[in-house]
This record gives structure tokens, sequence and C-alpha cells, in this order.
């Protein structure tokens, strides 16, 4: 019976910590409006670019217009759920002293950053789905997968968060080491920029960059979700790849997990 | 025309109006409504040069903003300052030059250089005379104690270190006028004292105008002569701190330690004695509040002692926070000074 | 004050306030070698990017891979020196939402000034040595007339490039006075309009192109330079555009600055 209650307790606790999320994401509503169109600028850049390499080409890389477009926007669906104000709500914490603070409450601060990031990347997130899906609907030549590969698509791209919020974590975690910059951070984005796929698609690299990239967890961001969308692999292909994402999700939790005993040892000794 | 002359000075804030919960913040998304709040609402106010005058007033009464107004930093809704001549506003930057300023909560020191460099800095920025600079960089070490963290960043300082550093960084350019808004909030009593002695040797040596405001009152009976009270935005009360004194600090408690006091009798005594309340009424302790218009000390002793042998006694005299604390609660206002002098008058002379 | 004397104390004053900064850097940010790796490490992989898509195609709407890294490199190389010596500008959004612009309002000094000089990015070393790099191999690595006007006009083209990033980096974050909020992220929207300019404007729609080199006129800082530079222009009078581009984006910058500044005054905070 004790045992339900901690766990309904905690639950509301960080659930309702979710919800302030949302609100608090609401309340700067033309932030929020700026911060869509700041990563949509990027979007149409990539685009037109690729319309210009694709100009009199019928096929790059095994890959065609109409895939590459399509490409391009899972991309940036998969990339926007987790956006740059969430990400550096984490590292700021880190940055400006107040984890302190969240060492005197009763959650686990690795669950409280998950359950805010989710709050507010259902208002941010949301919002970025439907236009974007309505552009996928609207627009012509954008390739549609079947129903199992959609159904595939929806759970990976949900991996995708997952995969991502370990990767910002840790890299959130790494601002312990740093004293009062967001370096890390930047690096981390060059970083999951080029390797997710975000920036071009890896079947570009040449193999033994393409070997590397696929080892490392930021191709669950991207490529992963798109890969399976496109239909370039198989259902079990595609269940694999889903396993792949899911192994990373734990491994990266429990990495973060790691890492913050290790930073709170730090905290307790050197007084933050 | 006096030196700082407000006239008809008025500020009103746009604010908006916002649900909680998660339902309101969708619905501000929407809809947005706004209310008009009137901060400063058309004072009049003249300073004369080197005076010091002790802006006071509960939270939300327009203080800061009337600061704010008078160092050119927030544009008046209407009305009009003159500072030495000068619109702080219009000319602020000419206006800058001759002012300091001192915000208790927020510093003018940079954050991550060691305080001698702040100072250094300052030099630069208001070109102040090397002499000038180092006699009173010198004369403020001394008189602050600052000695011992010069070389310390403002980031490592203590809050008293803090304000030490910044009272001399608004006076280091020797300003005709200084505006000190809680200078001594949070600081323990050391600390005030130097800071008050600081204050008081500007304001008698140079002749700065000095425009405080605060909640403590120790700082005002030490270094005003002059109190401006304001609430809700309007001026209440505008003269000297003797007066109000005078008028309403009249009241003071007795505390006797008895042997052994025979209460009835001192009962009796006490309701024949105008205006006298009991606070303490015990065997072997006495406390007696009174008014010193209606009765004197002595009379009031000399009651006590006829009904018990008195090993110790002492006087309590209220400062001006009762006063202050009574116009904040509204249960005096300060047209009641008219009437009292009256009161006042006709009881000195019955007494005579 | 004559403007000789007022522009000497302009430049002591922001050389006093700089080295301010920078003394403060040396004592608290000793891990700024991050950032000038992590800002090393953005250039680098921007450029493998390009070079991997360079290794299936030879060109871009006809401009080269090194030509296209010169314009890449002039983006980073600006945007370095905007962090190294202007890095102010993106702190004004945190000297209005705390409050702090009021300690520079009561100081006798111009608070444009101040915001100006009131940073410093280390990452900005690196941006500036990859890109001086970056701009060097291009240069020589492409077929071009090299003369003494053409190597003076470059160095002009490079300082005006700084100019117009500098003014456009503190027009967007004059949004500050505006937007209210510390999540305020319109001055990065507009940082990332220069990702059009790093490649040529001319593959992009007209609407695009109107956008880059009039509204928020990153293109003066990239394109219009590589297309004096490359000889791909009709007009020999092409390398004036960047200037006059540079006082229009100043302007605007100091008229944006002002109006907000008017407005923080009005409203308090």
């Amino acid at each position: 019976m004790n045992a339900w209650l901690r766990l309904s307790r905690s639950w509301r606790a960080y659930s309702s910590l979710a919800t302030r999320s949302m609100q608090n994401t609401l309340a700067y509503r033309l932030s929020y409006v700026v911060n869509f169109a700041s990563s949509f600028v990027l979007l149409i850049a990539m685009y037109a670019l690729w319309n210009a390499i694709y100009a009199g080409r019928e096929e790059l890389a095994g890959m065609s217009w109409a895939q590459m477009k399509t490409y391009l926007i899972i991309s940036f669906i998969s990339n926007s759920l987790l956006s740059y104000y969430s990400e550096t709500r984490i590292s700021g914490k880190i940055l400006d002293g107040s984890v302190s603070a969240d060492l005197l409450k009763p959650l686990d601060f690795q669950k409280a950053r998950l359950a805010e990031t989710l709050g507010s990347t259902v208002i941010e997130g949301g919002l970025t789905v439907i236009i974007t899906a309505t552009v996928l609907a609207a627009a012509s030549g954008i390739f549609k997968p079947d129903f199992i590969h959609s159904l595939l698509f929806i759970l990976s791209v949900l991996a995708s968060l997952l995969v991502k919020f370990g990767i910002v974590y840790i890299a959130g975690l790494l601002c312990f080491w740093s004293t009062g910059s967001l370096g890390i951070v930047w690096a981390r984005m060059a970083v999951t920029s080029l390797f997710s796929g975000a920036l071009v698609p890896l079947s570009f690299f040449p193999s033994w960059l393409e070997k590397l990239s696929l080892v490392l967890p930021f191709q669950g961001i991207v490529h992963t979700p798109a890969s399976i969308y496109l239909e370039e692999v198989n259902v079990w292909g595609a269940l694999g790849l889903l396993a792949l994402q899911c192994a990373w999700v734990c491994v990266l939790w429990l990495c973060g997990k790691l890492m913050w005993s290790w930073a709170v040892r730090q905290i307790t000794i050197h007084g933050g | 025309m006096s030196f700082i002359e407000i006239r008809q000075l008025t500020k009103q804030f746009r604010q908006a109006v916002k649900e909680p919960g998660l339902a309101g913040a969708v619905k501000h998304l929407f809809s947005q409504k706004y209310v008009d709040k009137t901060a400063v609402a058309g004072i009049n106010l003249d300073i004369e040069e080197g005076e010091t005058v002790a802006y006071v007033g509960p939270n939300g009464a327009g203080k800061s903003t009337t600061i704010k107004m008078l160092t050119g930093i927030l544009v008046p809704s209407s009305g009009t300052i003159s500072v030495g001549g000068i619109d702080p506003y219009r000319n602020r930057m000419e206006n800058a030059r001759t002012i300091g300023a001192v915000f208790g909560q927020r510093t003018q020191l940079w954050w991550d250089i060691p305080i001698s460099e702040t100072f250094s800095l300052l030099k630069d920025i208001y070109e102040i005379p090397e002499p000038l600079y180092k006699r009173n960089l010198e004369q403020f070490i001394e008189l602050l104690g600052m000695k011992d963290f010069l070389h310390l960043t403002a980031r490592r300082l203590s809050l008293g270190q803090r304000m030490r550093a910044d009272l001399a960084a608004a006076l280091l350019h020797n300003p005709r006028t200084v505006y000190l808004d809680e200078p001594t909030i949070g600081l323990d009593i050391a600390v005030k004292q130097r800071i008050r002695e600081f204050i008081r040797a500007s304001n008698q040596e140079r002749g700065t105008t000095v425009m405080l405001t605060t909640h403590d009152l120790g700082d005002i009976e030490d270094l005003c002569s002059r109190l401006v009270i304001i609430d809700q935005g309007s001026l209440i009360y505008d003269g000297t701190l003797a007066a109000v004194k005078d008028r309403f600090a009249r009241e003071r408690v007795i505390h006797f330690q008895l042997e052994k006091a025979d209460l009835p009798a001192l009962r009796e005594a006490l309701d024949r004695m105008p205006k006298v309340t009991a606070e303490k009424l015990e065997r072997q302790h006495v406390s007696l509040r009174f008014d010193r218009f209606h009765i004197t000390a002595s009379e009031v002793a000399s009651a006590v002692m006829r009904c018990g042998e008195v090993i110790d006694f002492r006087i309590d005299e209220p400062g001006i926070e009762h006063v202050i604390k009574q116009v904040y609660e509204g249960r005096i206002s300060l047209d009641e000074q008219h009437a009292d002098k009256q009161t006042a008058a006709g009881t000195e002379a019955n007494r005579r | 004050m004559s403007i000789l004397r007022s522009t000497r104390r302009t430049l002591f004053l922001y050389r006093r306030l700089f080295s301010t900064q920078l003394k403060a850097i040396l004592e608290y940010q000793t891990d700024f070698f991050i950032m000038i790796i992590s800002a090393v490490l953005t250039q680098l992989l921007g450029i493998v990017f390009l070079w991997v898509v360079y290794n299936r195609i030879p060109d871009i709407n006809g401009w080269t891979f090194w030509e296209v890294v010169f314009m890449y490199a002039m983006i980073y190389l600006t945007e370095g020196f905007g962090s190294l010596f202007f890095e102010g500008t993106w702190r004004l959004g945190g000297l209005v939402n705390r409050g702090e612009l009021d300690v520079m309002l009561l100081r006798p000094v111009s608070p444009i000034l101040q915001v100006l000089a009131n940073g410093i990015g280390m990452n900005g070393i690196g941006n500036i040595v990859i890109g001086f790099i970056m701009i060097g191999q291009a240069l020589t690595k492409v077929d071009l007339h090299w003369s003494f006007g053409k190597l003076v006009i470059a160095i002009l083209l490079i300082i005006t490039a700084v100019a117009i990033r500098v003014s456009i980096n503190l027009a967007a974050n004059t949004s500050a006075f505006w937007i209210k909020n510390a999540g305020n992220a319109f001055p990065i929207m507009i940082h990332n309009l220069g990702e059009f300019a790093k490649y040529p404007i001319t593959i992009f729609s007209m609407g695009i192109q109107l956008l880059v080199a009039v509204l928020v006129p990153f293109a003066f800082v990239s394109f219009f330079p590589a297309y004096y530079l490359f000889d791909k222009s009709t007009s020999p009078w092409i390398w004036l555009a960047p200037p006059v581009a540079a006082i229009y984006c100043g302007a605007v910058a100091y008229l944006l600055f002002r109006i907000g500044l008017r407005k923080y005054e009005s409203a308090g905070n």
C-alpha cells in the first residue's frame, strides 16, 4: 500500500513539474513563435540548398529529390522536438548554480528534468508536428509510407526524443566542468548536427565516416526515424533499429545517472 | 528656485492582468487585459543643496519610482523635475556627472574584477582628476575600513563589504547629490554605523545633498534633518524630524523593578493619573506608558515609589519608529498635528 | 566636445571596459579552451559537410568548393569578431531583464558603448583563426587576378563585414526591450538567417534573396565580397555595396536601440 502511495505521489510531483513547464512555455508565447521560426529558417535554408544541389540531377547517393525533400522535413521534426530553449534550461541550472537548490528537493534530478522537457515538448513539439504534418500532407512529391512503417515511425520519433534527451542531459551535466560557458552545449550541437544525419543523410558520407556514425547514439535522433519513414528498411529491419534506439536510451539514461551521482559528490564535497 | 525642484510629478504604469494556472495561460495567448496603476500621483517637493532628506513610506508607496525619475532612468508621465537646473531625463549624461547613487539590492561594482579596479575604472569614466581621486580613495578606504578587501572581486564580498564599496563608488567623484535607496538593508549594526558616519561626513564636509529612502528608522534618526513620507503615491508629510518627534513621539515607558509592590494601591493611583496605561503590573515588575505632555516622569515615578520599594528603573523613549508605524497603520493622520498643538499648549498652560 | 576628442574618449573607454572583461574572464573562466575548441569544431564540421556534398557534385550553381568555403569562412570570421570584441550585444537581454541596464544609465557614458563593451566571448578566437585560415586557403586555391587595389578592398570588405555583423547583432538584441523574458530567441533567429549567407544567395528564391540582402543584409558579409573578389561581377563598382550596407545597418541598429531605450525608460522594469 505504501509503495503505491509513494509512487502515485511522486508521479504527481513529476507531472505537476511537466504542467508547470507547459504553462511557462505558453506564457512566453511570442518567444515560442520566434523559437519555431528560428529553426524553420534553418529548414528553409537546407531545402533551398538541396534544391540547388539536385538541380539537373536525378539522384545522389541513392536518394531522389522527392526522398531528399521528405528526409529534410523528417529531420526537422525529429530535431525540433527538443528545442535549444529546453536544452539551455538544463545546462542553465548547472551553470548558474541553482542545481544546489534542487539537491534539497525530494525529486530525482534526472527524472525531474525529463518531466520538464516533456512538458515543454508537448507544446513546442506538438505545434511543430501539426504544422509540418500539414505541410507534408499538402505538398506534392512527398513520400508517404505504408501503415506499418508509419506506426513504427511514430514509435521511433518518440524514442528519438528520449535519445536526444539522454544526450542533452549528459552534455548539460558536463557543464559542471566548464566555468560558466555554453561551450560544451555548442560543441554538442555541432557534433550532433553532423552525426545524427540532420545536416546530410549518412549515406552521403564516405563509407568510413558512415560506419563511424552508425555506432554512435546520434544517429538515433534523425537517421533512424527517417530511414523507417522512407521505408529504407523492411519491418524487421525497422524493429531492429527501434531496439537499437531503445538500447541507447537505456545506456544514456544510466550514464546520466552515474554522472549525476558523481557530480553530486563533487558539489557536496566542494560546496558547489 | 531650490536646488531640487519637483512639480506635479506623476508616474503611471500599465500592467497585464493574467489569470493563474494553465487555463489562464492559454487565455492570455488570445486576449490581453491591462490595468493602469498610479505609482506617483502629482507630488511637489523642494530640496535645498546640502540637505539630508529621508524619503519614507511603506512598500509600494512610490519611493523607488520617485528616485528613478530623479536620477533620470525613468521618464515621468507628467510633471517636471529640476536638479541643479538640469532636467535629469532630458540631459541624462550631464546630470549623471553630478550624481551618485546606491541601490540597495543592485550593485554598480563590476562583478569579476577587484574593487580597486572598479574604482580605477570609475576614475576614467567620471574623469576624476588624479589628486582628487587619490585623496578621496585614501579617505574612503580609511573611513569605511576597506583595506582588507580592496583586492577582492565584488563576487567574493559579504553584503556589508559590498555596500561599503558601493557607497565609496557612488561618492568617489564628489557628486553634488547622492541618492541612497535602502543602503543599509540587511546589514549588521557595526557596518550600519560606519556607513552612517561616512554619509554624514560627506554631507558635512562637502555639502553633498543626500536623499535617502529606507525602512531603517535608525538611519533617519542618525542622518536626516528632514522627513518626507509618501504613501500610495502622494506625500503625506514633509517637515523636520524634530517637529514630528515633538508632536508625536510623546510617549515614554518607565520600567520599574520593585521589592514588593502594593498592587491594589498602585491600581488606585493609576486610575487617578491621566493618560497612563500599565503595560505590566506584577509584584516585582511594573511598566507604565505615559504621555509626557499630560504628566511628567517624576509624577509617575513618585506614584510608584509610594506603592513599594523601587530597586531599579529605566525609561524607554520610543523613537520615530513608533510614529511612522502609526502613520503606516493609518492611525494618525498628520493633520492631527494642528489639533494636538492646541491640546498640548492648553495642558501646559493648565499645569502652570 | 569636439568630434576628435569624443572619438578618442570613446575608444579609450572602450579599451578600458573591454580590458575589464578580459581580466574578469582570465580570472574566472579558465575553461575558455572548451569554448575555442567548440567554435573550431563547429566551423570545421560545417566545412566537412560541404566537403561531403562536393565529393559527389562538382559545383553548386556554378560556385566551386573553395568559393563557397570563402563565404562560409566570412560568416564565421565575422561571428568571431562579434563574439570576441562585441559579445556585449548578446547580453543586452540579461541587462534589461535584471534591471542592470539602470546602473549603466546612471553613468556619464553612452549606453550603447557600455552595452557593446559588456562582454567577451573567447570562442571568437577559434572562429577568427580558422576563419582567416579558410579565407587564406580559398583565396589562394581559387584562380583570380590579384592587384594592390584588390588587396586593399579585400581588407576593407572584411572590416565592413564585421561592422554589418555587429550592427545586425545589436539590432536583433534590442528586441529585449520589447520581448521581456529570459527565453528570448529572436536574436538567435536573426543570427540563424546568416545560414543563408553561407551559400551563394542566387540559389534561393527571390523572397529569401531580398530577406538576406535588404532586410537582414548578411549577404554583404559573404556573398557580395565573394562576388567581387572572384570576378563574378559584371560591375566593377560592386565593392562599394558592402560599405554602404554597413552604414545602413549601423544606422538602423542605433535607431532601434534608442527607441527601445526610450520604451525601457518609460516602463521601468
